[in-house]
This record gives C-alpha cells, sequence and structure tokens, in this order.
C-alpha cells in the first residue's frame, strides 16, 4: 500500500515538475494567450467565402493526393505484406523486407514531404509520394501481421495439393485476410487525407499551402473557411468510409 | 494376389520436444487398394502417426516408405508430395473462398501457370472438381462460400480437394466426424468404390467403430502410442474395442 502511495507520488511530481517546464505555471503567458486566442477567433468571423472556388480547387488537389498516395502505397505494401510473412518465406527474404518496411515506417510523413519537396521540387506530386511512401512503411508492416495471423493448417494443406508460394498468397492469404486488409486501406486513405491538408505548410501540395499562406498573412477570415472546407471533408469521408465498411467489410 | 506396398513403416517413434514418447515403435504394411481405419482414444497418438507416415512430422527413430521412397520428414519431394494426400482434421479450407474453388485448389499442383492466379482453372478441372462434389453428395454447394457451410459439408468439400489432387495414397485424419453415421457410411462406400477402381490407398482416423464394419478392411487399435491390433474390420466390434481399450 504505501509502495503503491509512493509511486502515485512520484508521478503526480514528475507531472508537476513537467507542467512547470512546459510553461503551464506562467500565469502572465497563460493569461496573455487566454486574450489572443479571443482575438483570434473573433478574427475569424465572418469565414471568407469569397475564395471558396479557390479553397474548392486546392480540396480536390488535396483528395486526389491522398487518393493517388494511398493507392501507390497499397500497391507496393502488398507484395512488401506477402514477401515479410514468416509462413511463407525464409528468414534471408523476410528479414531484409521487414528492415525495408521498418526503415520507411520510421520517417514520419511530413519529414518524406520535406525530402521529396527537396528531391522532385514544390508541388503536389512531392506530397503525393510522401504520402505513399508513409503508407507503405505502415501497411507493409500490418499485412505482413495479417498473413502471419493465417491459419498454418490453411496453408499446409494447400501447400501439400502442390501449391506454389505465389498461389498460396493468392488462394490462402488473400481469402483469409482480405477484409483486414480492405478495412487498414481504408482506414489509410481517412488518415492520408487528414494529413494531406498538413502537407501544403512545406510546400508540398494541397490545401495546406493556403492555411500556410493565410496564417503567416494574418487573413484569419480566409483561414476560417478553409478550416470549415477540411471540417466538412473529414466529415465526409467518415459518413463514406463507414457505409462502405457497413456494406462490404461487416458480416463476412 | 500379391498387391504391392504402399505404405510402410517400420519401429516409428516420435516424441514431442520436451515430452515422453508419442509413439513407441510402430510397424505397418499397407497394400496397394487397401482401405484402412485405425481407431484409439484421444492422445493415443492417431493424428502424429498421420502425420509422421504423411510426411508432415519427422520422427526420432524407424523408417518410412511411401510408393518404395524412402521419406527422411523434412517434407516430401514434389513428385511425391502431389501423390499423398493429407486431410487434416481442421480440414485446411479456405473460408472465403466456394467449396468448387476450395476443391479446385487440389488441382494447382498440375497448373502452375499465371492464368490460374486471376482465377481461371482449366475446363477439365472444373468439370472434374464438380464430378467430385457431385460424387460426394454436395453438388448443389458448388457456389457456396466455405464459411456457409456445415461441418459435414466442409468435410466432403476437403475430400473432393484431395481427390483432385490425384493421389495415390490418402491420409485422412477424423474427416467423416461431423457426417451422420449412414452418411458416414455412404460416404466411406463411395471413396472405398473409387479407391479400387483407381487402386487408392486409404489410411485414416475414425473415432466410430460401425461406420467401418462394411467397408473397411482392416482395423488397427493404438493405444498410448502402442499398436495393440490388427484385423480384420468387420471383426472389431465396440465392446471389443472397449475391452482392448481397458
Amino acid at each position: 500500500m504505501r509502495k503503491e502511495l509512493l509511486v502515485l507520488l512520484t508521478l503526480l511530481g514528475l507531472l508537476a515538475v513537467s507542467l512547470a517546464q512546459l510553461g503551464f505555471f506562467d500565469v502572465v503567458r497563460l493569461e496573455r494567450g487566454a486574450r489572443n486566442l479571443l482575438e483570434f477567433s473573433r478574427g475569424m468571423v465572418p469565414p471568407d467565402l469569397g475564395i471558396l472556388p479557390l479553397a474548392g480547387k486546392a480540396l480536390m488537389e488535396t483528395l486526389q493526393m491522398a487518393f493517388v498516395g494511398t493507392a501507390l502505397g497499397f500497391l507496393l505494401a502488398l507484395p512488401l505484406g506477402i514477401l515479410g510473412t514468416r509462413i511463407l518465406f525464409p528468414r534471408v527474404v523476410v528479414v531484409p523486407t521487414r528492415l525495408l518496411v521498418a526503415g520507411i515506417r520510421t520517417i514520419p510523413s511530413l519529414l518524406w514531404a520535406v525530402l521529396l519537396v527537396i528531391v522532385v521540387g514544390l508541388g503536389p506530386l512531392a506530397g503525393t509520394l510522401a504520402l505513399a511512401a508513409y503508407t507503405v512503411g505502415y501497411l507493409g508492416k500490418l499485412y505482413a501481421e495479417f498473413f502471419d495471423g493465417v491459419d498454418p493448417e490453411i496453408i499446409e494443406a494447400v501447400r501439400g495439393a502442390g501449391a506454389k508460394r505465389l498461389h498460396l498468397a493468392r488462394f490462402v492469404l488473400w481469402p483469409e485476410s482480405a477484409n483486414s486488409v480492405l478495412s487498414q486501406l481504408l482506414f489509410m486513405l481517412e488518415y492520408n487525407i487528414r494529413v494531406s491538408s498538413i502537407l501544403g505548410f512545406v510546400g508540398a501540395g494541397g490545401i495546406g499551402f493556403y492555411m500556410y499562406v493565410y496564417v503567416n498573412s494574418l487573413e484569419y477570415q480566409r483561414l476560417a473557411t478553409l478550416l470549415v472546407v477540411i471540417f466538412l471533408l473529414v466529415l465526409g469521408m467518415d459518413l463514406v468510409s463507414a457505409w462502405l465498411r457497413r456494406r462490404y467489410l461487416l458480416g463476412t | 494376389m500379391d498387391r504391392p506396398t504402399t505404405v510402410r513403416c517400420k519401429d516409428l517413434w516420435f516424441s514431442y520436444p520436451g515430452r515422453s514418447a508419442v509413439l513407441h515403435g510402430i510397424s505397418l504394411q499397407v497394400p496397394e487398394g487397401a482401405f484402412w481405419a485405425i481407431f484409439g482414444p484421444s492422445g493415443a497418438g492417431k493424428t502424429t502417426l498421420m502425420k509422421c507416415l504423411a510426411g508432415l512430422l519427422k520422427p526420432q527413430r524407424g523408417r518410412i516408405e511411401l510408393l518404395g521412397h524412402a521419406v527422411n520428414g523434412n517434407g516430401l519431394p514434389g513428385w511425391l508430395r502431389l501423390k499423398v494426400g493429407y486431410i487434416p482434421q481442421q480440414l485446411g479450407l479456405v473460408r472465403g473462398l466456394t467449396a468448387l474453388e476450395n476443391v479446385l485448389l487440389g488441382s494447382l499442383g498440375r497448373n502452375g501457370g499465371w492464368g490460374n492466379l486471376l482465377g481461371a482453372f482449366p475446363k477439365e478441372e472444373v468439370e472434374r472438381a464438380r464430378e467430385y462434389l457431385a460424387l460426394l453428395g454436395i453438388g448443389q454447394k458448388a457456389r457456396e462460400k466455405a464459411y456457409r457451410l456445415s461441418g459435414g459439408e466442409r468435410q466432403r468439400v476437403a475430400i473432393a480437394r484431395t481427390l483432385l489432387q490425384g493421389p495415390r495414397i490418402i491420409f485422412a485424419d477424423e474427416f467423416v466426424s461431423d457426417l451422420d453415421l449412414p452418411r458416414a457410411v455412404q460416404i466411406l462406400t463411395t471413396l472405398r468404390e473409387l479407391g479400387q477402381r483407381q487402386r487408392l490407398t486409404f489410411v485414416m482416423n475414425l473415432h466410430e467403430v460401425e461406420v467401418t464394419h462394411q467397408v473397411a478392411d482392416q482395423a488397427l487399435v493404438l493405444k498410448d502410442g502402442n499398436l495393440v491390433y490388427q484385423g480384420p474390420a468387420r471383426e472389431l466390434s465396440t465392446a471389443e474395442l472397449l475391452t482392448i481399450l481397458q
């Protein structure tokens, strides 16, 4: 009992010290922050609807980036997931594949965007490739895990009938894990749509570029319009994906 | 008439890592075209024996020959693997594929090309797959997904898949346990007739003695990893099996 109390007090102490060091006890600053927030919010109303055509165009670009990035990433993640499956391939194939995927995953999508802007220049191409790269790292790992979770007895039975690895991937791994594979693909698309709206901050295309411009030029009414548009997009995406899940992924 | 031996094992010992032996020196000689049934309580080593014979487990001691070829337990060579069918207790069906598609997987050893990766199997294979399903009484379920089938229907799909593989020997582990008695007898009779026509050797684990009375030619009883009985199947009654196992 006394030991647990000690642990609890230590944790509370650590929390307090961290809060202080991060500036949470700086009353003057907090009070000034609150006033700024109020002013900032007041500056956002009413949203400037004049930029709606521009926002719509930027939104389309964002959607395209997310769609193409997810698709490219998926097309690469699927074979990498198969090559990373322990029940199908020997260690000499599985280990390097998994290391490669882990390496790709280590780099966050925003950093991929920075790197790819340097490589292919400003614009949505860099953003799309960044999303694809992150998708490969994320889905490549998950897919290998899904495939490894397939009942080995099914693999054994079909292998016994003379099936080669490619057949096993097509006729056992795929049908046995298609639900999880597609469900995660949908999740990745949702995630990429949210992320693609920020990639513009580093010049990688999409609606984020205009957000960055309006923040820096203090045009908060225009910024507000963009935020509303993004909010509607995320809401719409949630509705669409909920429908897709209900329609295709549940109960099978 | 002297039929060639298709399955031969001598002094087979097997134990799982860190545990006492499951098989204690089993020796068998199964002639071509035979229809053998192995009985025994759970844990007697029936499944282990089946897996050793099919080349899926490596025994610590003993010798196994399939179709005159020595099996070393490190998996079967490709040509022999196609000649040996194994129906596992859990059947190993792909749940998301239809009954017909599951059966067609049995033909993959013959059709290794790219065409069937797209799901297009040769017409004659599809026809044979349908014939086997019909022979086993589930022709009308061909388009049903495996996860929608009943236990007994699944067992028959697994049998059809193994038959389509075109093996010379079939090892089957409790593969009619979900069928009612008359249906099980009917399926076994069908398999027996097919086996005699095609000179197929069947070795199967079963748990109901009645099932095999009219169909199996030899009955074997395993107890604690020892072969304690071998004789004509029609002479082994439930009462006698119980006496043996006591």
